[in-house]
C-alpha cells in the first residue's frame, strides 16, 4: 500500500512550506532558464467547479496570462468537481484535457502508478528552489520518487467564524483552548438563536473534516494515518471515543445537515446564521467575491486541544496543484501550462484576480499577505504534522463508498455507533490488496 | 394485395430478388450486430469482470477474485440492503399507487369528463422531461434556500429538512418520480383505450353492467397488449431508477439505489469490480421477472 510510506514521509512536510513562504519572499527567479525550448499549440484545461465560482474566474485569469506570455491559446472548461473526481479514471483514459487543477496524495499517486498522469518532475526541477523541499516531497509519488503534480496552493482546515458575530455575542473564539471551551462556545451561540456548529454532510465528505481533526487531537497524527491505512482497527475504543466527541457536537449542528453540502455551510456563515464552522479555508474566495467587508470579517483558529499529549500538533492541510494528463493531445503544452501555474507570473495573475489562497512558491510575496492569510499561516505553523484530508489519506474505494456513508449514518443515528464502526472495519477487511 | 394462405409462401419467396434479400439481411443483420457489439458483449464482459479485481485501467492487471465481490456485497455491505429496500419501495409504489392512478386518469379522460383536454395536457407535461431535469427542478424547489422553503419563509439555517429527513424523504422522492410516471402510464393507456371498440362498452351498458364491471370484464381484457407493456415498464422503471436520485444526492449514497451503487463503485475509485457485481445483480433482477412474465403471456396466447 503506497500510502503507508507516504503518510510517514509526509509528516511535517508542509510546515516547511509555510515557513519557506514567509522567509524566502522574493527569491531569485529561475524561470529564465526554461524559455529556450518553446512549447506551442493550444492547451486544454479543466477547471473543477462552476464557471460562476470565484475560483473558476481565477483559473481563467491565470490561463489568460499564460496565453499572453506564450501566445498559446488555453481552452478552459468548467466541470462539476465531484463528477470530475468520480469519473476521473474514465476521463483520463479517453481524450482528457491536457492539464487540470488536482490534489496531491492518494488521488494523484494511485493514478500516476496506473500511467494516467504525465511526469512533471522536469517542470518541478525548473521551478527549483521556489518550491520548498517539503512541498516537493509532499507532491512526490513514493512509488517512483517522481512528481505528477505541480504543487501550487494549500489551505488549512480549522474553525472559521465571523469576528462581528462573535463580538456581538460577546465571545472570543481566540480563547477556545480546550474541548470544554468549544462546547461552551457552541452553547452560547446556540442560546442566541444561531447555529452553534455549522454542518453540511449531504455531499458525504464534509463531516470527514471534523472526524479527522478530533481523531488527530485525541489519538494523534500517527494513529490517524495508521487507522486510515489499516494498521489500526475502527473497532478500537480510541475510535469510539472520537465518535463520542463528535456526538457531543450534534446537538449544536443545524438540524438540516443532511440537506446541505459544504456550500450551504458557507452560506450559513456568510449570512451570519452560524457561529463556528469546521472547514477548509478555500471558501474564503467566495467571501471576498461577496464583498471586502465580508472577507475582512472572516477568521480562522485551530481546532482546540482535546488530549494534552497531542495538543494542537496536527492539522489537515490538503495540497492542491496542477496535473497533466498522460493521454492529452498536447502533453508538452500541458506541462508548460502547469509550470506556469507554479511560477511567479502565474501566481501574480491569480492574486490579481482576487485569489486568497496561500501559495507554496517562495515567489509569492508574503508582504502582500492580508490579515486572514497571515492567520492561516499561523494556524498551519501551530501544527507539526500535516494530513491531506481523509479522502486523500486513504484509498479511494474506502473513503467515498465506506467512510462517507458511515459518517452520515452516525450523524443520523449516533446510538448505532458500535454497529457502524464494526461495519466499517468489516468493509476495510473485505477490500482487496492494492 | 390479397393472397390466399396457400400460395402466400410461394409468392413471397419468389418475390424476393437478390436486392430484396440483401436489404432484408442488412435490416436484420446490422441491428443484430450492433445489439451484439454494444449490448451483449459488454454485458458478457461485465459478468466476467464481476468475478475479478481490477482498477479498470490496464488489462494486464486483472486478477481473478472468484465470488469475493459478491460475498463482499451480500455479507459486508449494509448499504446494499438499503438500496434493495429502496428499489423495492420504488417498485411497490409504482405498482400499487402510481400506475393505477395513471390508468384511472386515462380512463376518466377517455370518458371525456369535463375539462379532460386540460387534464390531459397538465398530466402529460412532466412526461416530456427527463428524470434528471425533474430532479433538478424538485431539488431546486425543496432544498434549503429553495423556492418552497422561501414560500414558507425559511432560510438556510432553519430550512425544513426534506432530502435529509429520513422519515419523509422516501415519500417525497416517490411523489416526484410519480409526477412523471403517472402521466406516462396515462398516455400509454389512453392510446390503448382509443383502440377499444366502443360498441363493446355500449353492449355491456345495455346488458346492465356497472362502470366497474365494464372496466374489469370488458376494457381490461381487450387491452391485454397494453397491460403487458405497462407491467414491464413499471418493473423496468423501478429497477433502473437512477438519474433523479443522483441529481439530488450525488454518489454519497444518502438514499441508495442499486444503480447508484453500480455507478459509485464503477467510478474508478476502487480496485475491485464490485460495481460490475452490482450491475450483474441488477441484470438478474431485471431479466428474471420479465422473462417469467413474458413466458406466461406467450403460453396463454398460444392456447
Amino acid at each position: 500500500m503506497s500510502d503507508a510510506t507516504n503518510g510517514i514521509s509526509r509528516r511535517s512536510v508542509l510546515k516547511g512550506a509555510a515557513i519557506g513562504g514567509l522567509g524566502l519572499a522574493g527569491g531569485g527567479s529561475l524561470l529564465a532558464s526554461c524559455s529556450s525550448k518553446k512549447v506551442t499549440g493550444d492547451v486544454h484545461f479543466t477547471i473543477r467547479g462552476n464557471l460562476s465560482d470565484a475560483g473558476s474566474k481565477i483559473n481563467i485569469a491565470v490561463n489568460d496570462a499564460y496565453t499572453k506570455k506564450t501566445g498559446n491559446k488555453v481552452i478552459s472548461q468548467a466541470v462539476n468537481s465531484d463528477d470530475f473526481q468520480n469519473n476521473f479514471v474514465q476521463i483520463m483514459q479517453g481524450t482528457p484535457d491536457d492539464a487540470f487543477g488536482w490534489m496531491a496524495g492518494w488521488r494523484t499517486n494511485a493514478r500516476a502508478d496506473a500511467g494516467l498522469l504525465a511526469d512533471v518532475s522536469a517542470q518541478v526541477k525548473t521551478l527549483g528552489s521556489t518550491l520548498s523541499a517539503a512541498a516537493v516531497q509532499g507532491a512526490t509519488n513514493p512509488a517512483d520518487g517522481k512528481q505528477y503534480i505541480i504543487p501550487t496552493t494549500y489551505y488549512p482546515w480549522g474553525l472559521h467564524y465571523r469576528k462581528s458575530t462573535m463580538t456581538e455575542l460577546g465571545l472570543n473564539p481566540e480563547n477556545i483552548a480546550t474541548w470544554d471551551d468549544l462546547i461552551k462556545l457552541c452553547e452560547a451561540t446556540q442560546k442566541k438563536g444561531l447555529v452553534g456548529y455549522a454542518m453540511g454532510d449531504k455531499g458525504g465528505w464534509e463531516a470527514m473534516g471534523t472526524f479527522d481533526i478530533i481523531n488527530m487531537r485525541l489519538n494523534g497524527y500517527q494513529f490517524h494515518i495508521d487507522l486510515l491505512n489499516g494498521k489500526e482497527k475502527w473497532t478500537d475504543a480510541k475510535v469510539l471515543d472520537v465518535f463520542t466527541h463528535m456526538g457531543q457536537l450534534i446537538p449544536f449542528m443545524n438540524k438540516n445537515f443532511l440537506d446541505i453540502e459544504w456550500d450551504g455551510c458557507r452560506d450559513l456563515l456568510l449570512q451570519k446564521k452560524a457561529g463556528a464552522m469546521m472547514m477548509g479555508s478555500w471558501f474564503a474566495n467566495d467571501f471576498l467575491a461577496k464583498s471586502q467587508a465580508d472577507y475582512d470579517d472572516l477568521w480562522i483558529v485551530p481546532f482546540p486541544e482535546i488530549n494534552p499529549e497531542h495538543g494542537i500538533d496536527s492539522i489537515d492541510a490538503p495540497l492542491d496543484g496542477v496535473s497533466v494528463a498522460a493521454n492529452g493531445k498536447n502533453v508538452e503544452g500541458g506541462k508548460d501550462l502547469a509550470e506556469f501555474w507554479g511560477s511567479k507570473e502565474g501566481i501574480d495573475a491569480a492574486v490579481a484576480a482576487g485569489d486568497t489562497s496561500i501559495y507554496i512558491s517562495s515567489e509569492f510575496d508574503t508582504s502582500t499577505y492580508d490579515a486572514f492569510n497571515k492567520q492561516k499561516l499561523a494556524v498551519l505553523g501551530a501544527a507539526k504534522n500535516i494530513g491531506f484530508f481523509l479522502d486523500r489519506d486513504t484509498r479511494g474505494d474506502f473513503a467515498g463508498p465506506v467512510v462517507g456513508p458511515a459518517l452520515q449514518s452516525f450523524l443520523k443515528n449516533p446510538k448505532d455507533v458500535t454497529k457502524i464502526l464494526e461495519n466499517v472495519q468489516a468493509q476495510w477487511d473485505a477490500l482487496p490488496a492494492l | 394485395m390479397k393472397t390466399t394462405p396457400a400460395n402466400k409462401n410461394i409468392r413471397r419467396r419468389r418475390s424476393l430478388s437478390r436486392n430484396d434479400r440483401f436489404t432484408l439481411a442488412a435490416f436484420i443483420g446490422i441491428p443484430t450486430l450492433m445489439q451484439i457489439i454494444f449490448l451483449w458483449l459488454p454485458a458478457l464482459i461485465t459478468i466476467i469482470l464481476s468475478f475479478t479485481y481490477w482498477n479498470g485501467i490496464n488489462v494486464g492487471d486483472i486478477k481473478w477474485a472468484g465470488l469475493a465481490n459478491y460475498r463482499n456485497i451480500f455479507f459486508g455491505t449494509p448499504v446494499f440492503y438499503e438500496a434493495l429496500k429502496n428499489n423495492a419501495i420504488w417498485l411497490l409504489w409504482f405498482t400499487f399507487i402510481a400506475t393505477p392512478l395513471g390508468i384511472l386518469l386515462a380512463y376518466q379522460i377517455d370518458r371525456k369528463i369535463k375539462g379532460h383536454k386540460l387534464f390531459e395536457t397538465v398530466f402529460y407535461i412532466p412526461v416530456v422531461l427527463s428524470l434528471a431535469i425533474i430532479g433538478i427542478i424538485w431539488n431546486f424547489m425543496f432544498q434549503p434556500g429553495g423556492f418552497v422553503q422561501g414560500l414558507m419563509g425559511r432560510d438556510i439555517s432553519n430550512a425544513v429538512s426534506i432530502w435529509g429527513n429520513y422519515s419523509i424523504n422516501t415519500y417525497v422522492i416517490m411523489g416526484v418520480a410519480s409526477w412523471r410516471h403517472i402521466g406516462y402510464i396515462m398516455l400509454l393507456y389512453l392510446a390503448g383505450l382509443k383502440s377499444v371498440d366502443p360498441s363493446l362498452r355500449e353492449a355491456s351498458a345495455i346488458d346492465g353492467a356497472t362502470e366497474w364491471q365494464t372496466f374489469r370484464k370488458i376494457v381490461l381484457p381487450t387491452m391485454r397488449p397494453v397491460n403487458i407493456i405497462i407491467v414491464v415498464i413499471t418493473i423496468i422503471e423501478s429497477l433502473r431508477a437512477f438519474d433523479l436520485v443522483y441529481i439530488i444526492y450525488g454518489t454519497s449514497t444518502a438514499w441508495p439505489l442499486l444503480n447508484i451503487l453500480v455507478f459509485q463503485n464503477f467510478a474508478g475509485q476502487g480496485i475491485s469490480m464490485k460495481g460490475a457485481a452490482y450491475a450483474v445483480i441488477l441484470l438478474v433482477l431485471c431479466v428474471g421477472p420479465i422473462l417469467l412474465y413474458l413466458r406466461s403471456v406467450f403460453k396463454e396466447d398460444l392456447k
